[in-house]
């Protein structure tokens, strides 16, 4: 299932930019501005200054968790399409208990983190044990829980957690002492970025160098191989679904802590979803994911700027993130039956 | 041969990514003839039936057919839910009005059934049926589209020897009655038995075409593999001591259930379980390797070597390379990735993996070479028991010697070797004893020079 969707080649991201190129000229055009002035627009807002700068990687760090948990999953041969859920309950769980809490230091940041971590982990277990046990599908296990933990964080944050001073659905402030350093001064950027990076390494080397990783990717590639081989596949599946939507829910507390230093429901415009592309862009390696995060982060940090200058609605943009999916899918299908019916 | 060929193929060429799977084949089909089609895997025998049912269009060189083409494949592709008519009319049912004219659909069914001599209930369900009725329904669906040439991909390999026979006095019926019939097959004594011409193909091409009652099966399988036939390791004496034993194991709720099997396998030994394919083989395989519950005892040293049925699916991570592949199912063995490197090297050169290198996907090798990385890493360990569960199959000529001559070896240096295998040839060639397997149970043992075919295909086929 899961080779389907990935191939061990640059041809597959080279198609998907050249592809993005192609339609988003296409989407300029119809909106009447010459593709040359759109881009320009794009890039001048993404990568045109500091802040620019700052926003975007801002967006990358945003979309490089999920898109990583994404990753772990996928390669396992599971379609986890929960990463929106898992990371909001991540974020759920470290702003609940980081506006009651009050910690100081180091410590108090990796108690967020860690419970971020708890949080998507949970929220991916409980799709992982459906799955192990009753033989759920986990397509379907995962996507409903997303609905689940939106309207989780919804009731949660209306009520018994909502701020003293909150306007909207959202917590009180975090202390101070919680808030992630700030990487890049005056901007909105923490040192998320470089966790996120660091994080790409490590599961770079799980995959790759670890017995783990080894049964992983056996458990995704050939199932019934890997049973007969003596991994414990069930266990595999709520493990890896567990560990996915941990790294899910460690960027929701990323959010909380680097950025918003509050949960508030608002806080992902579909970041888990957005995340799918990237896993796929990237080509479920974690390192090419980290480039494909960036790609997207310029995208969404640049997509506002292009709508102002260039009218071409930002919506446009996501149209495109929807279609890269559908057609990298179906391209690796058509690829795949090629190769496997030649005798 | 005289008359106007039903099927005449020209110059045919085929070629897939990477591979001339036809490189310019002739043949003719004549009505009233059973021609056979043999060669080894690869040689493109199934491309070239493909090729002239129409399912497959050539590169180059011409097909041309007089009247229709009918294909029965190796694999049923029946509907078990449905019934025999409903089967054998799917997609061509009487209709009256807007309903089937289920009548009309039963006379014709059963018109068809009598004209060709094949007895069968028009009202049974196909997933009722045992295999060799299976296979008439397929071919009845056939039949009723009268074609003039038919065509038979492997059409014995699920059968009893008893039903083999009958299964060629009803070609042989046709064949009188005008029908062009085209047999692919690997099984040569059926070739003689029954074929009256059979072409070779190897490489592509067809290069040899004999009269049956002119030739024998050495001489067509060494046109089959184009030189002398390879030899299987000798068997050596052994001191036999138990190593395996089952004991009244059962598994009731399996597909085809286990009702009560008990044998031993000792040390120096290889045990061959005869059976037609669906008599409970992958069950036992499934209850000794412990991939499945059982109720009973199954004795057996930790240590083993499985050759599981299907490589693709149960043995090997296709996309990995060889390295990778080589330490599944002991990669949890303390430096097991370590390893893996020199283990790969290990099984390709005793198994004579023809691979461009280490790191190449297996899915890119060929069946024999895939099926020797399996072989290799099964034995790699020596272990003390080793269960090969079909470990020739659909692998040539060649590699089938190399995987029965390291089995007989590991059997020489006192392993207890467990051979499950649907070719009784190779039971016969490779077991000390043979234990004959029949629905779920074991009906019969010989041992020695008390082994005998007739007698073990009478078993096979449900006499004790």
């Amino acid at each position: 299932m899961k080779s389907v969707l990935r191939e061990r080649t640059l041809r597959g991201p080279a198609f998907a930019i050249a592809l993005i190129v192609v339609l988003m000229s296409l989407a300029m055009l119809v909106a009447g501005t010459s593709p040359l002035d759109g881009f320009a627009a794009l890039f001048y807002g993404a990568l045109g200054g500091r802040t620019e700068i700052g926003e975007t990687l801002v967006a990358t760090s945003a979309l490089l968790f999920p898109a990583l948990g994404i990753c772990l999953a996928f390669r396992a041969g599971l379609f986890n399409i929960g990463a929106e859920g898992q990371l909001l309950v991540g974020a759920l769980f470290a702003g609940a208990v980081g506006a009651q809490i009050h910690l100081p230091g180091v410590l108090g940041i990796v108690l967020l983190l860690g419970l971020g971590m708890l949080g998507g982990g949970l929220w991916g277990a409980i799709a992982g044990w459906m799955k192990a046990q009753f033989n759920a599908n986990e397509i379907i296990a995962t996507l409903m829980l997303n609905f689940v933990a939106a309207a989780l964080a919804l009731g949660l944050v209306s009520g018994p957690l909502k701020g003293p001073l909150a306007t909207g659905a959202e917590t009180a402030w975090l202390d101070p002492s919680y808030w992630l350093p700030t990487l890049l001064p005056q901007t909105r950027l923490s040192i998320g970025i470089v966790l996120a990076l660091a994080l790409a390494v490590f599961l770079n080397w799980l995959l790759k160098d670890t017995i783990f990783g080894y049964d992983l990717r056996a458990t995704g590639e050939a199932p019934e191989a890997a049973r007969r081989s003596g991994i414990n596949v069930p266990r595999m599946t709520w493990f890896t679904l567990a560990l996915s939507g941990a790294v899910a829910g460690l960027g929701g507390a990323v959010i909380v802590t680097g950025e918003l230093h509050r949960f508030n429901t608002q806080l992902s415009p579909g970041y888990g979803f957005t995340a799918i592309a990237v896993a796929l862009v990237g080509d479920l390696e974690p390192l090419w994911i980290c480039v494909a995060a960036f790609g997207f982060g310029i995208l969404e940090a640049g997509g506002l700027a292009m709508q102002a200058s260039a009218q071409v609605p930002k919506d446009a943009i996501h149209i495109i993130e929807g279609l890269i999916i559908l057609v990298l899918a179906a391209r690796r299908y058509a690829l795949r039956d090629t190769g496997v019916n030649a005798p | 041969m005289n008359g106007v060929p039903a099927l005449e193929l020209r110059g045919i060429r085929k070629t897939f990514p990477g591979v001339v799977a036809v490189d310019g084949a002739d043949l003719d089909i004549f009505p009233g003839e059973i021609h056979a089609l043999v060669g080894e895997n690869g040689a493109g025998k199934s491309t070239l039936a493909a090729i002239a049912f129409g399912e497959v269009a050539p590169d180059a060189g011409t097909v041309e057919v007089r009247g229709s083409v009918g294909l029965v494949h190796q694999h049923f592709e029946l509907v078990g839910r449905l019934r025999v008519w409903e089967n054998v009319l799917l997609g061509r049912e009487p209709r009256r009005g807007w309903r089937i004219d289920e009548a009309a659909a039963h006379r014709r069914v059963v018109e068809i059934a009598q004209r060709n001599g094949l007895a069968i209930d028009p009202d049974a369900f196909v997933e009722t049926l045992p295999i060799g009725v299976q296979q008439r329904v397929e071919l009845l669906r056939e039949l009723d589209r009268e074609p003039s040439v038919l065509l038979l991909d492997e059409p014995t390999a699920a059968l009893a020897p008893a039903e083999i026979a009958s299964f060629f006095e009803t070609i042989a019926n046709l064949a009188r009655r005008g029908t062009a019939v085209l047999i692919v097959t690997h099984k040569l004594q059926e070739v003689i038995d029954y074929a009256s011409r059979v072409s070779v193909m190897r490489h592509g091409a067809i290069v040899a075409r004999m009269e049956t009652a002119a030739t024998n099966v050495d001489e067509i399988a060494r046109a089959m593999v184009g030189g002398e036939l390879p030899v299987i390791a000798e068997r050596a004496p052994t001191q036999p001591a138990p190593a395996v034993a089952l004991r009244d194991v059962r598994v009731p709720d399996a597909a085809v259930p286990l009702r009560g099997v008990s044998f031993e396998v000792r040390g120096g030994e290889i045990v061959g379980i005869a059976g037609v394919e669906g008599n409970g083989q992958s069950t036992l395989a499934d209850a000794i390797a412990g991939m499945i519950a059982h109720d009973g005892t199954i004795d057996a040293p930790p240590a083993r070597g499985i050759i599981p049925q299907d490589r693709q699916r149960e043995a090997l991570v296709m996309p990995w390379s060889i390295v990778d592949n080589a330490i599944l199912g002991r990669q949890h063995a303390p430096g097991a990735r370590k390893r893996a490197r020199e283990d790969a090297q290990q099984i390709v050169e005793r198994f004579d993996v023809r691979a461009a290198s280490l790191d190449v996907a297996v899915r890119t090798l060929s069946g024999g070479n895939q099926q020797k990385v399996v072989v290799g890493r099964a034995l790699i360990d020596r272990p003390p028991f080793v269960l090969a569960y079909n470990p020739t199959r659909g692998i040539d000529v060649g590699a089938a010697a190399l995987v029965q001559s390291r089995l007989m070896e590991a059997r020489n240096a006192g392993a207890a070797v467990l051979l499950i295998s649907f070719e009784l040839d190779e039971i016969l060639a490779l077991a000390d004893r043979v234990l004959v397997m029949y629905r779920g149970e074991i009906v019969g043992e010989t041992a020695g020079a008390a082994i005998d075919r007739v007698a073990i295909g009478r078993m096979m086929a449900g006499a004790r």
